[in-house]
């Protein structure tokens, strides 16, 4: 079972484009919403639009609602998932060719990158001084070195589900698995992914909370 | 006058000693906060019974008066407590996020 996670918070007005565009263009089985801790009606838009929905009553950060997903993934027995953004960033028509590659490699995990090809018109801010500084938060804290250290589409097998517990709640997942990625010697290539900047996403100020949600990552048991 | 408020102090650090060992009875308090809460309040019981002994303490390290090290050693101490607290809430905030998580789960079920 091939099966889509899509944590959402406050989505309404993308989820049920997304959530069909999955089952239409994406080649997967099932797609799972995470709703974590909407006020607005997400959920209901989400399965109006076929998927399942699993509902945080607090807003934990996307990655717990992850981690959520990979729980669900684990219970359905799911051989594959792909992480995919609620907002539409991503292209599903993507992830069938992305999902072949990552089959044809013999790796665990598939990471997607906006720098393996030029199309993503990625604010110049972040292109230039975020994305670079992400690197080398990646590298300090031991993670894989990828071209795109912030990657929110990924496919994983089910090795890698089952080896990859996300502990950090919040936006720092992303570096997180990348550090244990390396930790449980998973196979990982990288796939040129396009994304469509509808919001500016991780800014400085939240570069420096992923320091800091690493940083305690280190103190709390 | 003077001997009026070193009792009252001592009093305090009895009270403060028989707490600490009152909640590593309960459980609540690890060999490190024993050991770190006992030696805190009979320092505090220390310095307050004999005030020259800072000064004796800050010469040794190089700084000029007693009351200052105990200064220092406050704010130590106290960035110390506030970053203890930090970690605390944190781990509280992801115990929580679990229970969230596991909750979503089972009402699946």
């Amino acid at each position: 079972m091939f099966l889509a996670i899509v944590p959402a918070f406050n989505e309404e007005k993308n989820i049920g484009s997304v959530v069909r565009d999955l089952f239409n263009h994406g080649g997967v089985d099932k797609v799972v919403v995470i709703d974590d801790g909407s006020v607005d009606n997400t959920a209901g838009e989400a399965e109006k639009a076929g998927a399942e929905v699993l509902k945080h009553s607090l807003n934990c950060g996307q990655g717990m609602a992850l981690q959520t997903g990979h729980e669900y993934a684990k219970m359905m027995g799911a051989d594959y998932i792909v992480h995919f953004d609620a907002d539409g960033q991503f292209l599903s028509t993507e992830i069938a060719e992305a999902w072949q590659y990552l089959k044809n490699s013999k790796a665990n995990i598939l990471f997607g990158s906006r720098f393996l090809n030029k199309k993503s018109q990625i604010p110049f801010f972040k292109r230039v001084v975020l994305i670079p500084l992400g690197r080398l938060v990646n590298r300090f804290w031991g993670a894989i070195p990828l071209t795109d250290p912030q990657a929110g589409f990924r496919i994983l097998d089910k090795r890698a589900i089952e080896k990859i517990q996300i502990d950090q709640p919040r936006m720092a997942h992303a570096t997180e698995i990348l550090i244990k990625t390396k930790k449980y010697n998973l196979q990982y290539v990288e796939y040129p992914v396009y994304v469509i900047y509808h919001r500016f996403g991780q800014n400085f100020s939240g570069g420096l909370k992923i320091i800091k949600d690493l940083l305690l990552g280190k103190f709390v048991k | 006058m003077i001997i009026v408020f070193k009792l009252l102090f001592s009093c305090f650090v009895v009270f403060a000693l028989l707490n600490v060992f009152q909640r590593k009875k309960e459980g609540l308090l690890g060999p490190k906060g024993l050991f770190f809460w006992v030696l805190f309040w009979l320092l505090a019981g220390v310095a307050f019974w004999w005030p020259n002994s800072t000064t004796i303490l800050a010469n040794y390290l190089g700084i000029g008066r007693g009351a200052d090290l105990v200064i220092y050693v406050s704010l130590v101490i106290i960035f110390y407590l506030l970053f203890k607290l930090h970690i605390k809430l944190e781990s509280v905030g992801r115990d929580i996020a679990k229970v969230v998580g596991k909750k979503a789960l089972e009402d699946k079920k």
